[in-house]
């Protein structure tokens, strides 16, 4: 009752099993039995007997097929022999009328095992190994039964009725499907087959070599299954290939197939605690990975179903607390996770308990902390979660459960850093010691910084591969964002050099990746041991003959592919998202550092090889990334068409990014295409900066892309996001840059001037050194456009001693760009020194520069040829018109009219100075329309408002 | 339905001939005048009449098998004052000294005066008995096997009887004959995991009967409440309390309809909604509904109202003292709990309540007494075993007090204050993760169990995670706002020094004195925690307050001498000499320290007033 110890569950006989025992018998019958031997050759017999092996694999998953889905797959399997299969399994189920009967067949089934001496058997008869993987099933099954007291035989007879009524009920319709059936494998099969065996039997000598006996879990073989399992279910799947749908759907099917029946305990069978425990555990995962797309109430009945079956089985409540968590609901949530913790004191199914650390009397309370910490913190309570996440360190501390503490400090660093600033000081201060001496000369970066040390630290020593990784991770992004200064600085500041370091971050990144080849060190037998029966049966229903026959997409295929590998080395999922987490931040590095095609590829590579296995999160991280590429590099149509379909998959997960992401690409576009209009861009961008504030102030739980709902709440929340307490930094840096530059496209220009400053000061202030890099940028801009070049260049200068500091070449190139055309600003006498400068950023802008830069660049170029007084039109006019129509047509797919206006213009005056008159009225056309385009901007909404 | 009841009604003036006025103004009175009136007249009026009723129904019932509902309308017939009528020696005996407790709190003329009413002996059967010949031999005889506890050969018996009545006894043994088999099978099926799927396996078939017959109105009401038993196992609530309500006010007197009926109201808002006739057992339901919903000062009033039909019942007695219980009147319990013991020295039900009040009054002596009787009586009542705990658990011996209450729960699963004394056990024994597990299980049992979900609290507190503690406590006082130790748990958490959130603690405590704490430890940890953050006017404030507590309560210690001390100090800084001095003096009747530091602060005092030097004031006589 109250206690902590609980055994495994055992190997109970269920109908089930009792069919398979039955079809051994026939694929070894004994000699006392004269049955027919109806097999027509070899192969058949050895297929009867693979799919036999592959059926006492499956035999340890949770879920049990029905007489009716056995006797499907029998029909594939015997080919023309089925029917004699199957009526034989009927007649056998028919013939068990009472009690008795059952104890005579199990009497029976000991005859099929052949005995370890005698050496005396007939030739001809087959004899099972009692040794075998068939043979040990069969003596698992007869010592279970004779384990069983009366009443145990008794129940075992009514589950028998109620299978056997059960599949009464719906075997007529399957009879017709047999005619149609096409022998679409016929062909090689016997080869395949016989290399198979060979290679099956191969494996299981291997097997006993190396351990000494067979063990029941038999993984290596498996990939053989699989390929039978190609074999056999090609034909059935032929005919449902086109019902398939994504891998959710299949989750979801496969559970609630059980689901909806209304007689659960008798499709629903529990096995060994194990079992449940790796089955339960894929379903954390599968909640994890689909977030709330996956319908929480089909999780919720399941679930219910289970806790009836298994009342004692406390793990139940932990789903539920994850399936409540990804479907907001707070208060369901909070309810389930404490009262998992209370009941198994948090030894249950928690696998970062080591065994060898044993659970004390004191139970694992610290987890609970640690999980209620990380739950507040999604819940948007951050001053909660600090608290609780305290209170996690102290009480691991007490109980030195390092392991618990190096995971608090990682969530702790984590929240820090998410949190931006905090308050945090007295929390820190009273209760880590290692920290308490510093912290209050700390700031927060610094903090994380300490925590993600110590965090490192312990789970390095704690061999803790998976935490050593995704600190490796934290550490690689702390040091993308925050330039590294030494902890404590005594000395002048003067002596102190900022910058970032690449190198540091790359190393962290490569580090974290060394995951994959030592994973093994941490993962726990149970988790392998469940996930990978339940992939069992999970085989059983797919296609896995699908990548050899079938003519699927291209990415589809690249997916089941990788899930075969995946299987096939059985890397846990958790390690696989890491992986993929790494090559999300990649992508961001280079970004930042101004590759785009390596930003680019890092996230291809993450979508195509992690997006199955990644949390809903990541993988809409890397569709966002993915779509503003495409805004930048092939214009906006592209990108509001991906984001079309980003949306379908992305909008029903809570907090979604997409939706921040749209207002961007909303504003950006709104700024190119209508300056003119530009008296509602203030409206459209205050409503962005509200919608920012509100999205983040308040961690809207189901915006959903109601924006009305959050034009009608803005005006109330608008004050809240003033709080620093607890709000992004990120986001409020990048509403109030967006600000700024809607001010500028609107001339407004010493507003503009003045957002951007009170930006400067919040960064400077809270250490966002990168983000003062553009926000420099912003204000030399802001000054070109105003006409005052002098008070822009040492801005313009500024920008790029950041920008090399901190290693943002692209970046720098543009702010390169800025300064030239400041310089330009000052007269045409320093155009050769404006162009000098544009050439030497030339390089970066063209190879990884957006459209915009691109254009900028060109048109710029021909300004300043145009400007240069030794420069003549008439003899060098090719120069100029190959970088104005270069930019023309990049300026076109921006539907950038104002920047393309200007190029078309400039081409026609070049025109008319060389004399190509026609070539002139073309371009002169092509202005006018730009122009007026610009003037009265038609309704070609993007209707994504 | 309105129909069949009025006939029902009909033939029930018929036989009664002379009761009309009364009964028609018990069964029918709309307004709350109304019923003011009815129950006037009913107190007035009924005790015989009730008698007449109870005994009828009381053979209608153990007719039907019903034995719990007899034996509950039986021990109310006797508890109704003694029948004048039939007037024996023995009966007298019986309820000799029944309630010397009764006598002292209840109205003279209520006892002495015979009532006026003697001519309704003639009062006839609530329900007039039908086709009693027709199947009667085979009715005997499924009786006798319903009793020999052979469920299904009784309902094999009864398989092509169609009288109402032998349907019931029929449905009702079927159903009885499921449980049994669903008991036997939980325990055959219990697995690793304590797999507990078992279901009635009759219920399937009996609802579609029961919801047949009842689509054709060949239902009695003893069939409604078989049929809402059925729909409440089977989940439907609402249907199944339609069902019992309709069975209530056709045939009120069966208390096992009132009691499913009861389990169904989990709150007041459904209670209120309920449609039921007037009746005086609808009395009795409310009384025990309100205990259930811990609105006990309510439960009170009716159970007193009822006392005065129904002197003499240990029932009423045994809930007035549980909810006498719940208000913390433990000297009244014990009185009360005696008086029962002596009257029905065999009872077992509700004895762990007793036992509880000895063991908050610390009584060994009298708790082993009452554990060796219980033994005696019957050791296999979840009940016994409880007691059996407890006094071990007084004792100290907490490994034999968990495994009486482990034997309890094995009695009965749901038996929710062995679960929560288990956890107070574990807590001692400082089995912290099993105390949790317990008192989880409480909680999951009945969610609104304020005990256990303190003891969640204080177990997460001795563990040092006063910040989880906090969710626990938060929810015990959600259900029990009223009660001061609650909220001192809280603010005791809110003041370790690992949260150290003294505003929120001293919220607490106010709150924990506005709910009159008489433990007295709001106030003066108020003052010290004013004082603790400077704020010296606060902290005066209440430790004037505390003093004046002491004071009333004729308290000295420690914390009055502190509280004095910084009176004095207190006062005399604020220049407020006739109160500094008050204080002063006051010390001076301690000895210690304290006493000459009184000393220096009058002279201060003295000095500060007459501007003179201190030494002149030795010369003064005092």
């Amino acid at each position: 009752m109250a206690g902590l110890t609980r055994t495994a569950g055992a190997f109970a006989v269920t109908p089930h099993k009792i069919s398979v025992c039955i079809l051994l018998q026939l694929y070894a019958p004994s000699a006392q039995m004269s049955l027919p031997f109806p097999f027509s050759s070899i192969s058949q017999h050895n297929r009867l007997g693979f799919y036999l092996l592959s059926l006492t694999k499956s035999c340890d998953d949770i879920f049990e097929p029905k007489l009716e889905d056995l006797i499907n797959q029998l029909r594939e399997v015997g080919e023309d022999m089925d029917a004699w299969l199957t009526d034989h399994l009927t007649n056998r189920f028919s013939s068990l009328t009472s009690p008795d009967d059952l104890l005579n067949f199990f009497n029976d089934m000991r005859g099929i095992l052949g005995s370890l001496d005698s050496g005396a058997a007939q030739d001809d008869q087959i004899i099972l190994d009692p040794n075998s993987n068939l043979g040990m099933f069969v003596r698992r099954c007869i010592l279970a039964f004779n384990l069983l007291s009366f009443e145990g035989v008794c129940h075992l007879f009514t589950s028998i009725e109620v299978y056997c009524r059960e599949a009464h009920s719906s075997s007529a319709q399957y009879d017709e499907s047999n005619d149609n059936l096409e022998s679409l494998i016929q062909h090689d099969q016997m080869d395949m087959e016989k290399y198979i065996m060979d290679k099956a039997t191969e494996e299981i000598e291997l097997q006993k070599n190396a351990s000494g006996r067979v063990p029941f879990h038999l993984h290596t073989p498996e990939a053989l299954f699989k390929v039978t399992e190609g074999l056999l279910v090609t034909r059935k799947e032929k005919s449902r290939t086109n019902t398939k749908k994504a891998e959710a759907t299949q989750l979801a099917c496969a559970s609630s197939s059980t689901v909806d029946d209304t007689l659960v305990d008798e499709s629903l069978f529990l096995r060994t605690n194990y079992q449940i425990q790796g089955f339960l555990m894929e379903q954390a995962d599968a909640i994890e990975t689909h977030g709330s797309s996956l319908s929480s109430s089909s999780i919720e009945s399941f679930l219910q179903k289970l806790q009836n079956l298994a009342p004692e089985l406390h793990r139940v409540h932990f789903l539920r607390y994850l399936n409540k968590l990804h479907s907001d609901d707070y208060f369901a949530a909070l309810e389930n996770l404490l009262r998992y913790f209370d009941y198994s004191a948090g030894t249950e199914g928690f696998d970062l308990v080591l065994p060898s650390t044993g659970c004390s009397m004191y139970g694992r309370y610290e987890i609970a902390l640690l999980c209620l910490g990380m739950m507040h913190f999604r819940f948007g309570h951050p001053n909660l979660a600090l608290e609780v996440l305290t209170e996690a360190v102290r009480v691991s501390q007490q109980h030195s459960n390092d392991t618990c503490l190096a995971y608090t400090l990682a969530a702790m660093s984590n929240l820090l850093s998410e949190m931006g600033i905090a308050s945090t000081t007295s929390v820190l201060g009273s209760s880590y010691s290692p920290v308490t001496s510093t912290a209050s000369l700390l700031s927060v970066q610094q903090r994380v910084y300490i925590l993600l040390k110590e965090s490192l630290r312990r789970a390095d020593t704690l061999k803790l591969r998976r935490l050593v990784a995704s600190n490796h991770l934290a550490m690689a992004k702390f040091e993308l964002m925050h330039v590294q200064r030494p902890l404590l600085s005594f000395g002048p500041k003067a002596s102190v050099r900022h910058k970032t370091c690449p190198v540091s971050v790359c190393k962290e990144i490569r580090l974290g990746a060394h995951l994959l080849s030592d994973f093994s060190a941490e993962s726990s037998t149970m988790t392998i041991d469940g996930s990978l029966s339940s992939v069992w049966l999970k085989d059983l229903q797919k296609p896995w003959g699908q990548p050899v026959f079938s003519q699927e997409s291209g990415s589809r295929k690249s997916s089941t592919f990788f899930q075969f590998c995946d299987h096939l080395v059985s890397i846990p999922g958790s390690v696989s998202q890491i992986i993929g987490a790494s090559y999300l931040l990649r992508a961001t590095s280079w970004e930042l550092y101004g590759s785009a095609p390596m930003a680019r590829m890092n996230t291809l590579v993450y979508a195509a090889l992690f997006g199955d296995s990644s949390s809903s999160s990541d993988a809409e991280l890397a569709y966002l990334k993915l779509i503003q590429h495409l805004a930048l590099y092939k214009g906006y149509k592209d990108a509001f068409a991906a984001l079309k379909i980003a949306e379908e998959k992305f909008l029903t997960v809570s907090k979604s990014k997409i939706l921040l992401l749209k207002l961007q690409l909303l504003h950006e576009h709104a700024l190119h295409r209508k300056p003119a209009k530009l008296i509602h861009l203030p409206a459209l961008c205050d409503h962005l900066v509200y919608c920012l504030k509100f999205i983040h102030s308040n961690f809207v739980k189901s915006i959903s892309g109601n924006l009305k709902l959050a034009q009608r709440m803005c005006n109330e929340l608008g004050g809240l996001a003033s709080t620093t307490m607890g709000v992004d930094m990120e986001l409020k840096v990048e509403a109030s840059l967006r600000e700024a530059r809607t001010l500028l496209a609107a001339k407004q220009y010493s507003q503009a001037a003045n957002v951007a400053h009170s930006l400067f000061c919040t960064c400077h202030k809270f250490n966002l050194q990168i983000e003062k890099a553009s926000v420099l940028l912003l204000l030399a801009e802001i000054h070109k456009k105003s006409g005052n070049a002098v008070l822009g260049l040492p801005y313009a200068l500024a920008s790029i001693s950041f920008c090399q500091s901190f290693n943002l070449d692209l970046l720098k190139a543009s702010a390169t760009l800025t300064l030239a055309e400041l310089w330009l600003g000052l007269g045409s006498n320093h155009a050769k020194r404006a162009l000098d400068l544009l050439h030497g950023a030339f390089p970066m802008i063209l190879g990884h520069g957006g459209l915009e830069l691109r254009a900028r660049a060109y048109i710029f170029e021909a300004n300043c040829y145009l400007s240069d007084p030794s420069f003549s039109v008439s003899t060098d006019s090719d120069t100029v018109l190959d970088s104005l129509r270069q930019a023309s047509e990049e300026l076109q797919a921006l539907e950038y009219h104002e920047l393309a206006a200007e190029a078309f213009y400039l081409m026609a005056m070049v025109y008319d100075k060389v004399g190509q008159l026609e070539e002139r009225e073309e371009a002169a056309t092509l202005f006018k329309m730009h122009i007026t385009a610009l003037e009265n901007p038609q309704d070609e909404e993007p209707n994504m408002a | 339905m309105e129909g069949e009841r009025s006939s029902d009604l009909l033939d029930l003036q018929k036989s009664q001939g002379r009761g009309i006025t009364e009964f028609s103004s018990i069964f029918f009175c709309p307004t709350p005048f109304n019923l003011s009136r009815a129950a006037a007249s009913s107190a007035m009026v009924s005790k015989e009449s009730c008698r007449n009723e109870i005994r009828a129904a009381i053979g209608q019932l153990s007719e039907r098998c019903l034995h719990s509902a007899a034996k509950w309308a039986g021990e109310q017939l006797v508890g109704i004052e003694q029948d004048p009528s039939n007037f024996t020696p023995s009966n007298t005996r019986f309820q000799r000294g029944s309630s010397s407790i009764r006598r002292r709190f209840s109205t003279n003329e209520s006892i002495s005066t015979p009532q006026p009413s003697v001519g309704f002996s003639q009062a006839a059967t609530p329900l007039p008995e039908e086709d009693d010949v027709i199947d009667g031999d085979l009715y005997h005889l499924a009786k006798s096997y319903f009793n020999c506890r052979e469920y299904r050969r009784a309902s094999h018996v009864l398989r092509d009887q169609m009288s109402k009545k032998s349907v019931f006894l029929r449905c009702y043994s079927l159903y009885l004959a499921g449980e049994k088999r669903k008991e036997e099978e939980m325990i055959e099926l219990e697995g690793s995991l304590g797999k507990s799927d078992a279901i009635n396996r009759e219920l399937v078939s009996l609802e579609r009967e029961l919801s047949a017959l009842k689509r054709i109105g060949a239902i009695d009401s003893f069939g409604l409440y078989l049929y809402g038993v059925v729909l409440k196992e089977k989940g439907n609530e609402t249907l199944a309390r339609a069902s019992l309500v309709e069975s209530v006010n056709s045939y009120p007197w069966n208390w096992n309809a009132w009691s499913e009926l009861q389990s169904l109201c989990t709150s007041i808002e459904i209670l209120n909604s309920l449609n039921l006739s007037n009746h005086w057992m609808k009395e009795f339901f409310l009384a025990s509904a309100y205990q259930e919903l811990r609105m006990h000062t309510e439960s009170l009033a009716k159970y007193e109202y009822l006392q005065g039909i129904f002197s003499f019942s240990n029932y009423i007695q045994a809930q007035t003292a549980k909810a006498q219980y719940s208000l913390r009147e433990f000297d009244q319990v014990e009185i009360m709990f005696e008086d029962l013991l002596r009257n029905d020295p065999y009872r077992v039900e509700d004895m762990d309540l007793y036992s509880n009040v000895l063991y908050a009054k610390e009584a060994c002596a009298a708790l082993s007494y009452l554990a060796h009787k219980v033994f005696l009586t019957d050791k296999y009542r979840p009940e016994s075993c409880c007691i059996i705990g407890n006094y071990y658990s007084l004792k100290g011996q907490h490994e034999k007090a968990v495994m009486y209450f482990r034997r309890a729960l094995k009695l009965n699963k749901k038996y929710l204050s062995a679960w929560t004394l288990m956890g107070h056990e574990y807590v001692e024994m400082k089995n912290t993760p099993a105390a949790i597990d317990a008192y989880r299980r409480a909680v999951d049992i009945n969610p609104c169990d304020y005990r256990a979900w303190y003891g969640l609290g204080q177990a997460y507190e001795m563990m040092g995670m006063p910040f989880y503690a906090l969710h626990y406590f938060r929810k015990s006082i959600f259900f029990l706002p009223n009660d001061s130790r609650l909220w001192i748990a809280m603010a005791k958490c809110y003041q370790t020094e690992q949260i150290y959130m003294l505003e929120e603690a001293i919220k607490c405590y106010k709150r924990a004195v506005s709910c009159t704490d008489t433990e007295g430890i709001a106030l003066n940890q108020l003052a010290k925690l004013h004082q603790k953050l400077g704020r010296d006017e606060e902290a005066a404030v209440y430790f004037e307050k505390d003093v004046e507590r002491m004071d009333s309560e004729g308290l000295e210690g420690p914390n009055m001498l502190e509280a004095l001390v910084f009176l004095a100090t207190h006062f005399k800084t604020h220049k407020k000499f006739e109160e500094a001095e008050v204080y002063c003096t006051r010390i001076l009747d301690y000895s210690g320290p304290e006493k000459e530091k009184a000393k220096s602060l009058l002279r201060g005092i003295r000095m500060e007033k007459t501007g003179f030097p201190s030494m002149d004031m030795e010369h003064f006589p005092l």
